[in-house]
């Protein structure tokens, strides 16, 4: 089973035409709303429907949750980590207690999950992965891309995470030990990236500015400054 | 392959595996994509389907369905199955349902579309 590079997910292949960066953003909406609603976009709102009028939950609560899903971005994990950058007492409860430190600065969690916060050093650095689905710290990044999701970074993320991060042109010295950590339902990770130097002097705003997505899953460093792409 | 890693290795269990170059691909959700997301996330609010159910219930597909269905394809399925097991829905409700939605929506765009 498996054939090399064909997987078990393919979300988002029918739309994207093969081009995977972010902000590429035809208003891909309108060309659904005009069709016909497909199979499963009637499945779901008909499951919706159902148990609305069952009365297992108010479709106002529906709308709210989608409200709260745009409302999450990685600028929380960023304030995040940019705050524990510069305040020392913060990092160390923040480390201690991944969701009362983000919880201190007034990010919420809406679901019963606990987050623990990996720390990358010279000598350590953090990644994380879900093997079996996509478990995500949702409530400080917003949604995972598509490629945390699919196969090939769920496979090889936990044999050999060397080669997974220099195919995102990381490359992490022999001498550092690099941890995996597998989510599951219940914990999600977080990685606290090392601060880049040359950044002493900056704002803490300043500094979250340059926390991505992608160094706090833990496949890139955060960097200053930053490299063209 | 021998049965016995069939038994061993459930769909989902895909950590160690061989596979192939990671693609760095994302796509903004579509609406009902969103909408699904929405819906697990109430549906675990309420102790109706958990997290974990819902994993399981998409490990439930099978390899093929797994294969061949997108990522919230596979959710949309895996609750309207485990709802069934919990008798909170019948398959005979959702067809019902869905064949009311299909007929809602060819006589809004009949009427949006008077020519066409």
């Amino acid at each position: 089973m498996g054939t090399v590079g064909d997987d078990n997910d393919h979300d988002g292949h029918d739309h994207d035409h093969g081009h995977g960066d972010a902000g590429h953003g035809h208003p891909h909406e309108e060309i659904f709303i005009a069709d016909a609603p497909g199979y499963y976009d009637l499945m779901e709102t008909a499951v919706r429907e159902l148990l609305i009028e069952r009365r297992l939950f108010g479709a106002d609560e529906i709308r709210r949750q989608i409200e709260v899903l745009d409302s999450r971005t990685p600028a929380l994990g960023a304030k995040v980590v940019a705050r524990a950058w510069v305040d020392e007492g913060f990092r160390r409860r923040l480390l201690e207690d991944g969701r009362k430190g983000c919880e201190e600065l007034g990010i919420t969690f809406y679901d019963d999950t606990q987050l623990i916060v990996l720390e990358n050093t010279p000598k350590v650095h953090n990644l994380i992965v879900c093997t079996l689905c996509s478990c995500y710290p949702r409530p400080v990044l917003g949604l995972p891309p598509d490629w945390y999701k699919l196969k090939p970074y769920r496979a090889r993320a936990v044999y050999e995470p060397r080669a997974v991060l220099e195919e995102f042109g990381t490359r992490i010295p022999d001498d550092v030990e690099i941890i995996v950590s597998d989510s599951t339902a219940m914990v999600r990770y977080l990685v606290l990236p090392m601060r880049p130097p040359g950044t002493e002097t900056m704002s803490e705003e300043d500094l979250g500015a340059l926390v991505t997505r992608d160094a706090m899953i833990g496949v890139i460093p955060v960097e200053y400054p930053k490299e063209a792409a | 392959m021998s049965s016995e890693l069939l038994v061993k290795k459930l769909p989902n269990d895909i950590g160690g595996d061989a596979s192939g170059k990671i693609e760095r691909v994302e796509h903004e959700l579509l609406p009902w994509e969103k909408r699904c997301h929405a819906l697990a996330d109430v549906l675990d609010f309420h102790k109706i389907i958990n997290t974990e159910e819902k994993r399981r219930g998409v490990e439930a597909l099978g390899s093929e369905m797994i294969g061949k269905l997108s990522y919230y394809e596979r959710w949309i399925v895996a609750f309207a199955n485990i709802l069934f097991q919990k008798g909170i829905l019948t398959p005979g409700d959702l067809a019902i349902k869905m064949e009311e939605l299909e007929a809602r929506h060819t006589s809004e765009t009949a009427r949006a579309h008077p020519n066409a």
